[in-house]
């Protein structure tokens, strides 16, 4: 079944209590309106049964129990509800502001990356944060979201050889995309800058700081800011802003 | 009232039915590796089957109680003692406080599961007692237990009603080698004909890199049609990935939430607990099933659970 666009949207047995559907086979923000559009459409119909769904670039995993929901029961209405389907402007889609101290105190790879781009370490931090970031989906990790950029991507890609631990709040950056790393772990990408607020708080609702479909803003802040705002999220008292896109920049 | 862990076994953590609800934010739902065998010991002490329980994973610890309750162990044979006695397992034993429980060598399997009669009284964190070790969330302090941890409990159970009813002779029967079965795909179409003849003929043996995030096997390469390579799709629990190596990988309870590797099957719900409770050196083999048939075991396993729930269920708590 082909939506308006012409892909054959699939349908995929993932084992017996999930669903794939497929929405496109390239990663762009046309294809990933498509999987959110598809999202909210099922959210809408409160089909009972389902109990959650995970977007990713080009597909929805819809979970269910299958002893309140069969298969194929299913599959008929997902059938319903993909027919048609045209990517169209949902809900105004969110900007979050993010705060990012470029170079300081902690380790950033930010005069490597000026000297593979061929700029000075100003014009790169104005290319980082002149430009909103699109957040396709998240995984990897609690908070962890995949965010990339649409113009000027960068010319450098992952390092040769991954770091055994970078910091949580580290904000990396490859070619057109640019992480958010909630946690201590393993990465290979390059270090540009950190931020003082909390990716992932398990505590708060919702949890994760950026969600899928929403578009994040960095905002450069000084040494003596990073630490400030570290102080107050400490004592809950620092919200990052966020405001529909269209009255962004 | 609480448990006091004299020591805290090689890997011993507090697991409920799972964290659901943020897969789409990245959180892996953690939960029992041998679903089964942890629904069956909650329901043996009158818990209702996801209630936070203890999984104890290849030694286990020494606890000794606090106050009069009522437990049950159920999944790997363990072989564990209560004061020096031994303690049967599949059934509700009543303890007293002051009592010591211990485990000895393990005979069988990988896991086993403690439940206590009203539960544990850890926080709910996004509305789960289950830990996510790996990154610290749930559970007790979101991590495994130590010695001399000390762990509430909810509510206990002095006693219990129908004890001698409360008996489960339906048992794990452990195997060197395993069938396991799973339905084919989301990424059939990148395997070839060869690489399914391989998968579903081949014999596996499970390696020593296996953990709740994921079991690798070691065995006959199976073939891709290009490479390993997807754009970063959506993993649930029995996800079966392939990688460049041509050798499975099977995604269980802590696996990430996404992966960028081909899928060739998924482990059906009700063969999930034999994954929990293999070992490196087990053989696996894989017996292909469709989906009708997979949901209607787990529908009956399902109904078979909550009538032991409800035959066993005390009279406070019928509703």
């Amino acid at each position: 079944m082909a939506d308006s666009s012409g892909f054959e949207i699939q349908f995929h047995i993932v084992g017996d209590r999930a669903i794939s559907v497929v929405l496109g086979d390239v990663i762009s923000l046309e294809v990933n309106s498509r999987v959110r559009v598809l999202k909210q459409v099922i959210e809408g119909r409160h089909i009972e049964g389902i109990t959650e769904m995970v977007p990713t670039y080009t597909n929805l995993i819809i979970h269910y129990k299958p002893e309140i929901i069969r298969y194929s029961k299913l599959m008929k209405l997902l059938g319903e509800l993909t027919f048609g389907l045209k990517p169209k402007e949902t809900v105004s889609e969110m900007v979050v502001e993010i705060p990012i101290l470029y170079g300081g105190e902690l380790q950033t790879d930010l005069e490597e990356c000026a000297t593979l781009q061929k700029v000075s370490v100003e014009e790169l931090i104005r290319m980082h944060c002149g430009s909103l970031y699109y957040t396709y989906m998240l995984g990897f990790a609690p908070g962890h979201p995949y965010l990339a950029r649409f113009e000027n991507p960068f010319s450098f890609k992952r390092r040769e050889c991954p770091r055994v631990k970078i910091p949580g709040g580290s904000v990396v950056v490859a070619e057109g995309l640019s992480n958010l790393i909630p946690f201590d772990q393993p990465c290979g990408w390059n270090i540009i800058g950190h931020t003082p607020v909390r990716i992932f708080d398990a505590y708060k609702q919702p949890p994760s700081l950026v969600n899928a479909g929403e578009w994040v803003k960095f905002v450069p802040i000084t040494a003596e800011e990073y630490v400030e705002i570290k102080e107050r999220v400490k004592n809950g008292t620092y919200e990052c802003k966020s405001y529909p896109k269209e009255s962004a920049r | 009232m609480n448990l006091h862990f004299e020591s805290g076994g090689f890997l011993t953590s507090i697991q409920d039915g799972g964290r659901f609800g943020y897969q789409d934010i990245g959180i892996s739902p953690a939960g029992p590796m041998d679903r089964r065998a942890f629904n069956l010991a909650n329901i043996l002490v009158g818990n209702s089957m996801d209630e936070a329980a203890f999984e104890i994973t290849f030694s286990g610890p020494t606890i000794s109680f606090g106050c009069d309750n009522i437990i049950a162990i159920t999944g790997a044979e363990m072989t564990p003692y209560l004061d020096g006695e031994p303690c049967p397992m599949y059934e509700a034993v009543a303890v007293k406080a002051g009592q010591t429980l211990r485990f000895g060598k393990l005979e069988s399997g990988m896991r086993s599961y403690l439940a206590v009669s009203g539960g544990l009284d850890v926080p709910l964190v996004m509305g789960s007692r289950s830990t996510l070790i790996r990154n610290q969330i749930g559970g007790f302090e979101g991590r495994a237990i130590r010695k001399e941890d000390k762990i509430p409990l909810r509510s206990p159970k002095a006693s219990l009603k129908h004890m001698n009813r409360r008996v489960v002779l339906e048992r794990i029967l452990f195997a060197d080698t395993l069938e396991v079965r799973v339905i084919r795909g989301p990424q059939d179409s990148r395997f070839t004909e060869q690489g399914f003849r391989t998968f579903f003929s081949g014999l596996y043996t499970v390696s020593n890199e296996q953990d709740r995030m994921g079991c690798r096997l070691d065995g006959p390469k199976i073939e891709h049609v290009l490479d390993a390579n997807i754009i970063s799709d959506g993993i649930v629990t029995g996800s079966i990935q392939v990688s460049g190596n041509g050798l499975p990988i099977i995604m269980l309870s802590d696996r990430q939430s996404t992966g960028g590797y081909t899928k060739i099957a998924t482990v059906i719900s009700v063969d999930l607990p034999i994954l929990g409770q293999a070992k490196p050196g087990n053989r696996i083999r894989f017996i292909e099933i469709d989906i009708v048939k997979a949901q209607k075991l787990y529908i009956k396993e399902q109904k078979w659970l909550k009538r032991l729930e409800a035959k066993w269920r005390t009279e406070k708590e019928a509703r």
